[in-house]
């Protein structure tokens, strides 16, 4: 199992005579649960409650350990088991993990704490991320993060399917103040102009054919290819994937003019649109 | 069939009872039976504007919660036909209204009147929120400054979604009513220009009442200001009450004066 450490570049095909698998580079999002403190009953009461609160959310959701703090085998162990009992799936460790390579290995998990996502990318992305995804069940010890990682060669050979596509959710009048509309799943598609004070959320892209004069966060589930489209760029705040940035940003050469919103290595562009 | 009208804004002061009190007489001048109910339960202020407070006796919560008649509540206007007050109450509260309550009354009215003014509170609670429940049409009264439109937005949104034709899916018909403005100001910038809380609001402009001292004489001596013939306020606000009733009139007094009085009244069209 390799983890690709590049972009989100898929992998070469391996050539073979004969093709039993592909190998190929994929990116998914991930909850990275930081354990601060590991007190088996305390966290447990604390983990459960979490869950408890969104467990669509979290029910089966794949889970790296970040350890904050050295912990001994036993206590490793008990932690995975806890978070296995709370229906989540750890897949990998980092942070401080040097003492527990056998006993990672053992529980079949993935060492990640040499891998490209450090921590500084890490703790720029958690700082915006747990401020404006309010309501998305997330807060500063759980952060939904890009994981790139390489699938493990399994027996393919068939191309993989085509995605499942939810439609966008299409919006024909104005998004007034005090409004919030989300796109779960998909693009958002807004036909009118949205005022200020007025919230779009969608876990895909965000077109808005009109003016943005609110806030558009667009990958709320942490997808960074997601951008953000408008007419008039007139913004109070633009996010992608939980980086942000305000209205006193967004005021450049593109002001009030068509643009277009991305990420480009944890930085967010505005571009104008022809 | 009776057109519920909404009077709403969001934000307190702006005109929403000056408002009412113009355009439920201008409809009635027109020949249409009016009836402009007051929902301030609390901070009752359109009977002072429309010159009735002396002549209260049972008000819209009496007859909500049946002490009191319609007809007993109804206070036929003195100097204009085909118009009656339903005042608020003085020592209650908003949540002396219930859903069940007001749609009653309407009921009521409706088999009466053509038209029915709703005078909103300020605010998005209770009070609000029951004027424009029941409402056909909105009349959303915006002055131009950045907060008021910014709360006239705020109502827009909660008229799409809490009012009983959004519950239906049949979109309420919104009418922006500029007031308060004053075009030198604008030159000036000072104040927004109709055309920039157009592009903000996005909906159809129904008037634009210029500031004028005759709205605050008109208030004080409880007589609507529409009936002031020689205010610019007056004739703006009948101008409106013409666009309500489908006519096609031109918008006036949005440009500062520069040449004097007897000029505009001359050139003015």
């Amino acid at each position: 199992m390799a983890f690709a450490m590049g972009k989100v570049t898929p992998f070469r095909e391996e050539k073979m005579t004969e093709t039993c698998f592909r190998m190929k580079g994929t990116t998914l999002t991930s909850i990275v649960l930081e354990v601060i403190d590991f007190e088996p009953d305390n966290f447990e009461a604390q983990l459960s409650q979490k869950v408890a609160s969104a467990p669509q959310f979290f029910t089966r959701s794949s889970l790296i350990l970040h350890l904050m703090k050295p912990l001994s085998a036993t206590e490793f162990e008990l932690l995975v088991a806890l978070c296995r009992r709370l229906q989540l799936q750890p897949m990998a460790v980092k942070g401080e993990v040097a003492e527990l390579k056998p006993t990672i290995n053992d529980l079949g998990l993935a060492d990640v704490s040499q891998s490209k996502f450090t921590d500084s990318a890490l703790r720029s992305n958690k700082a915006s991320g747990s401020e404006n995804n309010n309501g998305s069940g997330e807060n500063a010890s759980q952060t939904a993060q890009q994981v790139q990682t390489a699938s493990a060669p399994k027996a393919e050979t068939a191309p993989a399917a085509a995605p499942s596509l939810k439609p966008a959710k299409v919006i024909n009048r104005p998004v007034r103040s005090g409004q919030q509309v989300y796109a779960e799943g998909g693009d958002l598609v807004v036909t009118a102009s949205v005022s200020e004070g007025a919230e779009l959320l969608a876990d895909g892209n965000i077109h808005v054919y009109g003016t943005l004069r609110g806030r558009a966060l667009a990958g709320v589930k942490g997808n960074t290819g997601a951008r953000v489209f408008c007419q008039s760029l007139d913004a109070e705040l633009i996010s992608i994937a939980g980086q942000f940035i305000m209205h006193e940003t967004v005021k450049g050469e593109c002001w009030k003019k068509p643009a277009q919103v991305y990420l480009e290595e944890e930085t967010l562009r505005i571009e104008p649109l022809a | 069939m009776a057109k519920i009208i909404v009077v709403t804004s969001g934000k307190g002061g702006v005109g929403k009872t000056t408002s009412s009190a113009a355009i439920s007489t201008g409809l009635a001048l027109a020949g249409h039976k009016t009836v402009v109910i007051d929902f301030d339960v609390g901070l009752r202020n359109l009977d002072l504007i429309m010159g009735c407070e002396r002549r209260v006796v049972y008000d819209f919560v009496n007859v909500i919660n049946k002490e009191a008649s319609l007809k007993q509540a109804l206070i036929k206007d003195k100097r204009t036909e085909n118009l009656f007050i339903l005042p608020a109450s003085q020592t209650r509260d908003k949540d002396a209204l219930t859903v069940d309550g007001v749609q009653a009354v309407l009921d009521e009215l409706k088999k009466d009147f053509e038209f029915i003014i709703c005078d909103s509170p300020a605010g998005i609670e209770q009070g609000a929120q029951m004027a424009l429940y029941f409402a056909d049409e909105a009349i959303v009264v915006t002055n131009p400054e950045v907060s008021s439109v910014r709360d006239s937005d705020r109502i827009l949104g909660i008229l799409q979604s809490k009012s009983m034709r959004a519950e239906k899916g049949e979109p309420v018909k919104e009418h922006l009513l500029l007031t308060r403005y004053n075009p030198s100001r604008v030159e000036s910038a000072e104040m927004l220009s109709v055309a920039d809380v157009e592009e903000i609001l996005a909906i159809p402009l129904l008037g634009v009442i210029p500031e004028s001292e005759a709205v605050l004489k008109a208030s004080n001596q409880g007589q609507p200001v529409i009936l002031d013939e020689e205010a610019n306020a007056g004739q703006a606000y009948a101008d409106a009450v013409k666009r309500l009733l489908g006519e096609t009139v031109p918008h006036r007094f949005l440009e500062a004066e520069k040449k004097g009085f007897f000029k505009r009244l001359l050139g003015g069209k």
